[in-house]
């Protein structure tokens, strides 16, 4: 259980880094922790002939203008740990990186790796897609800002053109009076979701006035639970109504039914997360 | 074949290696350092577990190639041949092993952590400790042995002052 | 003969293997490196079932580096047979390299050699093999039809071997029954999953015409036959070595056919020939256990009352026999124990392996128990339910309480605490029971507290192989032990240790013996040829029959030293006591002599010796285990607390009770509980190996096939009583399985209790737990 051959390149800069993906091109891939890309590796079931390492680039920053955070792919999951921005801003956020994987895992693993891979349950992923992140892709032909909700195609499918790499993730930072949470449902911890909800909330006088949530396990992308989210509007933050809006989504959702788990067993499980995690995200508003 | 220079527990070598080397393998097989052992092949047990630059790093997931200049850890270098850590120690007071073959990465993986409570002055709770050790399988000891061996480090060295 | 006064014995020692295991200086079967050594890669069968029409090896041809290749072609005829001795059991080979015919995928088809492990698997990946597809068997009501593809010439349908057992008067309980429960029970597939997998390196001498063939295996003497035999070498002309080992937990304690395999390949290509198994080989290609269904009728009286019992056991045995207790070991097992600790005189089993396209079952901890136990324990809580009883005094009522006890199939159970382990668990759970019940009218979060009782028939003796009439005869353990001339003492053992601290348990039996420290004791294992023939460490005997072995070779050693010493002091024998390194008189202080002096004389200064007695100090023991075995028994208590919206089931508190008679190491014993109760509660909640239906593995790797991690594990209690038996020189029982008995029965006793619902099978993950509260957020 080894890898096939390949070369093996260091990027000195980004500009290195771009000139040789733009030459490889699909045979191509860049390298950052590894945690998802050596695994596929060492089983063959991934093959490029070329890993262009990204490890020593200036991309492991968090930083924000007060409109918009920027993170930089290099950024460790741990990173966000103990980042004043992340905790006063982006709650859920904070929240779902609990769940990634084990502290080794945390400790190694990136942001651009981690959305690059676009496991369907990636943490990271669903946090993306929750905030409406933009996905900044850089290649030879210049700059490309695609959306969260455009980026991921499928399970391991991204909108990447080969040549692409992702440098960094912006998202738009939430008001004042806005909060969220994630929670997620695994087997053990630390394993692949079996579902997950991320909710993010902007209220104003003990009403919602915009929600957002994204659900990971419905299908093999995150994906938005619009009836749900429009249905929040103007609702009270008691969050009496938090399971009709569960509800809504709950039954607009077609999960697949595996060896895994049921499709009967996730959408129930996604209508109970859904229903928990505005509460949730209500009650820490509440609280402020 | 691509040049490379690991310093590996103090040792420093430089060799030539396979970009597809995994690391484990070359820490195995150039260095000489059975302690380092291969569980899974794709990081989901930790017995590799080994420290890059002081950060505990799963050595299976990583190549050698992308080590050129970096400082390496293996258990080699914790105790020495007679085991004297501290937190090999606990392992052995505590019954924290029985085969041994993931104990190596269990010892990488906790060493910093017991590293850390010490420097915070405290003592984790149960589920603190389990969650520092969550990405490493024991199939042997039931884990009960290894909490007992933090949770006997952390207070050794929090009573001792050291 | 007991030492005199046992100190080593019982002693909470820290062991002597630990130092090299924790500084990463131990020998496993990877750190074995021979010059001009080659690597094995095996090309395995990617379908279930099917003729194979080519395995097409030129593409090997292009390579720039040498390869050597093999197929079944060049291994015809080398094969592992395991049959037993029936007329009922249809016979099987497997062969080395597949012949013609794959039927498992995973299936060894061909092997590619090369001097590099990485070229190895490029190099095997141009072998391509063209298959024609037969008819997959996939499970067990299609391996039950009799117009289902046999898989293999000759054979009626896929029923392997069906047998039966019985004892008692079945229609007199059935007569006087006032309850007839009758329930079906469903126990998943898993695989072991030591964290070090298999491996083998083998290497032929040409000049001594000596094979050494060093093995992950617990059984290095079996190897050494089974070599011998398939491939015609003198017994003393192979040393088979098991080095450190990795984990075992039975996986390894069978005879594989790539063992046999990789010493042939050693003599064939003149060479040092290197198999190291990676996790998805493991997982699909090694071993697999617990695929069992099944279904058991119970007659009870009016009071509640067990009569009698029958059952009907399946096991989906997947595609070959494993050697040495083939296909019949499984299901027969479970016929044999289902009786268990309880006291009924009529019973009758009905059981069978069926052969389908997987990989095949074999001896995982505990070895087909956790699945009869699960049933049995099973169906006690849903007889109490049905009957409106309390679960433990249901069992109360029904447990063995007199001993020794003949049960309805002629075993002997020796004296057990099977009552008072009940009571004891009882009283530590009666908290959890009180807040378990109050919790039953909530609709959000419900507790459960479920218990198993069960013994363990340990240390089986040779007239229980005998009686099977499996390949492997016996199960003895023997021991060489020799004090040098300096004192210390070395035991050759026929067990091989591979994590249950030998190298010390065996020193404190040696040192209890002797009189001297068990840092004074040198234990060494695993190598054929310094060590006397045994079965190896599996069964649960390392404790009864090693030590009883050690203990034995010892006495004999000190005796001498006794007869040598009174000679000296000019005492009697039975005067003479051995205790910290001395000889003394007893009564006389101030009149020893130094053991060490003693171990000089016996083998240097000869004259002093008395006379007509030989110069020496060595002695070989072996103990065979008693004719019906030990029995050990314990009670599992399980406490969960379920998110009955989620499914979500936290394992809050595991109690065990556990009876191993002597206790020879409490740190050593309170590991392996702990380790098997863990292992237990993957069965239960956690691991389950899947097919899809054309038998494609589905959970290749850690990913997919889940094993317990810490967080989800609490604090595992463990309680002893000691009941020594008198079966066996120490009074020990052996204890190794135990632990992973119980947990799938209480784990599920406690969800039924939780939900107030029946369970029927395991894994109880989450979506499983989800399932069976469905009636609850009806409800609601």
């Amino acid at each position: 259980m080894r890898p096939a051959s390949f070369e093996y390149h260091r990027a000195t800069s980004l500009e290195h880094a771009l000139e040789l993906l733009a030459e490889f091109g699909e045979d191509g891939r860049p390298i950052a922790g590894g945690q998802s890309l050596v695994p596929m590796m060492n089983f063959r079931l991934a093959r490029p002939g070329h890993l262009v390492d990204i490890n020593k680039l200036p991309l492991n920053s968090i930083e924000s203008d007060g409109q918009m955070l920027r993170i930089g792919a290099l950024t460790r999951h741990i990173a966000y740990f103990d980042n004043p921005l992340i905790a006063r801003h982006f709650p859920a956020f904070l929240d779902a990186v609990h769940y990634i994987g084990h502290p080794t895992i945390r400790r190694n693993g990136s942001i651009g790796g981690s959305i690059s891979h676009a496991d369907p349950t990636a943490e990271l992923a669903a946090v993306c897609v929750l905030y409406d992140a933009e996905i900044i892709a850089r290649s030879t032909a210049g700059e490309r800002r695609i959306r969260a909700g455009e980026f991921f195609l499928s399970a391991y499918v991204t909108a990447l053109e080969p040549g692409e790499m992702v440098v960094g993730v912006e998202l738009p930072v939430p008001p004042s009076s806005s909060t969220g949470s994630f929670i997620e449902l695994a087997e053990r911890s630390g394993d692949f979701a079996t579902a997950a909800i991320g909710v993010s909330i902007e209220f104003s006088s003990g009403r919602i006035t915009r929600a957002s949530i994204v659900c990971s396990g419905a299908d093999l992308v995150p994906i938005r639970a619009r009836e749900a989210e429009d249905f929040l509007q103007g609702k009270p933050l008691d969050a009496a109504e938090a399971s009709e809006a569960a509800r809504l989504f709950a039954t607009s959702i077609d999960p697949v039914d595996d060896h895994i788990a049921s499709a009967d067993y996730r959408r129930g499980l996604i209508g109970k997360l859904t229903q928990r995690a505005i509460e949730a995200a209500c009650n820490r508003a509440l609280d402020k | 074949m691509i040049d490379i220079t690991l310093e590996v527990n103090g040792v420093t070598k430089t060799l030539q290696v396979e970009p597809r080397r995994l690391l484990a393998d070359v820490l195995r097989e150039e260095f000489r350092l059975s302690g380092v052992h291969i569980g899974c092949a794709h990081g989901a047990c930790g017995c590799c577990t080994v420290h890059l630059d002081g950060t505990p790093r799963l050595s299976c997931l990583t190549f050698a190639a992308q080590c050129d200049g970096a400082s390496i850890r293996t258990v080699e270098s914790i105790g020495g041949p007679n085991a004297e850590h501290m937190l090999q120690q606990a392992f052995k007071s505590e019954h924290g092993l029985q085969c041994g073959y993931c104990t190596p990465g269990f010892i990488m993986t906790l060493v910093p952590f017991v590293e850390e409570m010490v420097g915070q002055k405290r003592m984790p709770n149960d589920a603190e400790i389990r969650e520092a050790m969550s990405g490493n399988i024991c199939r042997c000891t039931g884990y009960h042995g290894i909490v007992a061996a933090v949770r006997k480090a952390v207070g050794t060295r929090l009573e001792s002052g050291v | 003969m007991k030492a005199e006064r046992p100190r080593h014995i019982g002693a909470r020692i820290q062991r002597f293997e630990d130092i090299r295991l924790l500084s990463g200086s131990a020998r496993y079967i990877d750190d074995i490196r021979l010059p001009d050594m080659l690597h094995l890669n095996f090309v395995r069968a990617e379908t279930a079932h099917a003729n194979i029409l080519e395995v097409d090896t030129s593409g090997l041809a292009d390579l720039d580096f040498p390869t050597w290749v093999f197929t079944g072609k060049d291994t015809a005829g080398l094969s592992m047979k395991a049959h037993q001795d029936y007329p009922e059991m249809q016979y099987s080979e497997q062969p080395l390299l597949a012949e013609g015919k794959v039927r498992f995928v995973g299936e060894p088809v061909a092997v590619v050699l090369a001097e590099d492990a990485y070229k190895a698997e490029d190099a095997a990946e141009l072998v391509f093999v063209d298959y024609d597809p037969l008819p997959v068997v996939g499970n067990m009501a299609q391996a039950r039809d009799p117009e289902s593809t046999p898989l293999f010439e000759g054979w009626n349908g896929n029923v392997i071997v069906q047998r039966q057992m019985k004892g008692g008067d079945l229609e007199a309980a059935k007569a006087q029954a006032a309850h007839v429960i009758r329930r079906t029970y469903r126990t998943q597939r898993q695989a072991g999953v030591p964290m070090e997998g298999r491996g083998v390196v083998a290497s032929f001498d040409k000049a001594t015409r000596v094979l050494t063939v060093w093995s992950s295996t617990q059984m290095p003497h079996l190897v050494r036959t089974y070599i011998s035999e398939e491939l015609g070498l003198p017994e003393s002309r192979i040393r088979v070595v098991a080095p450190d080992v990795g984990g075992g937990f039975g996986v390894k304690g069978q005879v594989f056919a790539d063992e046999i395999l990789v010493a042939w390949l050693a003599m064939q290509t003149g060479r040092p020939v290197k198999w190291i198994e990676n996790r998805r080989e493991h997982l699909i290609a090694s071993i697999h256990a617990r695929d069992h269904e099944h279904t058991l009728e119970a007659y009870v009286s009016a009071d509640g009352r067990l009569l009698g019992l029958t059952a009907d056991i399946t096991v989906d045995n997947g595609a070959y026999s494993t050697y040495p207790f083939t296909s019949a070991g499984e299901p027969g097992m479970v016929g044999k124990v289902l009786p268990g600790p309880y006291d009924f005189q009529a019973y009758e089993a009905t059981f069978r392996a069926v052969a389908t396209n997987k990989c095949a079952i074999g001896t995982y901890r505990g070895v087909a128990r956790p699945s009869a136990v699960f049933s049995q324990e099973r169906l006690m809580d849903d007889i109490a339910a049905e009957l409106g009883l309390d679960p433990v005094e249901f069992r109360l009522k029904n447990i063995i309480r007199q001993f020794p006890y003949r049960n309805v199939l002629g075993f002997t159970y020796d004296p057990g605490s099977y009552a008072e382990a009940l009571e004891q668990i009882r009283e530590l759970v009666a908290n959890d029971v009180a807040e378990a019940k109050a919790s039953h009218a909530c609709a959000k979060t419900r507790i459960g507290v479920g218990i198993a009782c069960f013994i363990e028939q340990t240390a089986h003796g040779t007239p229980d192989f005998t009686r099977r009439r499996v390949p492997i005869e016996t199960g003895y353990i023997a021991a060489r032990l020799d004090m040098s001339p300096d004192g210390e003492v070395t035991i050759d053992l026929g067990l091989q240790n591979h994590g249950q601290g030998l190298e010390t348990t065996m020193a404190q039996v040696a040192a209890d013996a002797l009189g001297i420290g068990p840092e004074n004791v040198f234990v060494r294992h695993g190598d054929t040829m310094t060590t006397p023939y045994s079965v190896g460490t599996w069964g649960s005997r390392g404790g009864p029959l090693g030590g009883g072995a050690v203990h034995i070779a010892a006495t004999k050693i000190a005796d001498k030293l006794r007869a040598i010493a009174s000679h000296l002091l000019q005492a009697k024998p039975d005067q003479i006591e051995l205790s910290d390194g001395k000889a003394s008189v007893r009564d006389k202080p101030g009149s020893f002599i130094e053991i060490r002096k003693l171990a000089r004389i016996a083998q240097r200064n000869v004259e002093q010796l008395p006379e007509g007695m030989t110069p020496g100090l060595e002695a070989h023991a072996s103990l065979d285990g008693p004719a019906d075995g030990s029995y050990a028994n314990a009670v599992h208590a399980a406490v969960v607390e379920i998110d009955i919206e989620t499914g979500k089931t936290k394992l809050r508190r595991f109690v065990v009770v556990e009876d191993c008679g002597t206790i020879l190491n409490p740190l050593v014993v309170d590991g392996q509980v702990r380790g098997g109760v863990v292992q237990g509660i993957g069965s239960a909640m956690f691991e389950h190996f899947i097919y899809d239906e054309e038998c494609q593995p589905l959970t290749t790797s850690f990913a997919d096939y889940l094993m317990p991690l810490a967080p989800e594990i609490p604090n595992i209690e463990v309680h002893h009583i000691e009941t020594p038996t008198p079966l066996t020189p120490l009074g020990a029982k052996g204890l190794g399985e135990g632990g992973a008995i119980g947990p799938a029965a209480a784990i599920a006793n406690a969800v039924a209790n939780a939900l107030g619902v029946s369970v029927a099978s395991t894994p109880l993950n989450t979506n499983a737990v989800w399932k069976l509260a469905q009636h609850i957020r009806d409800a609601n």
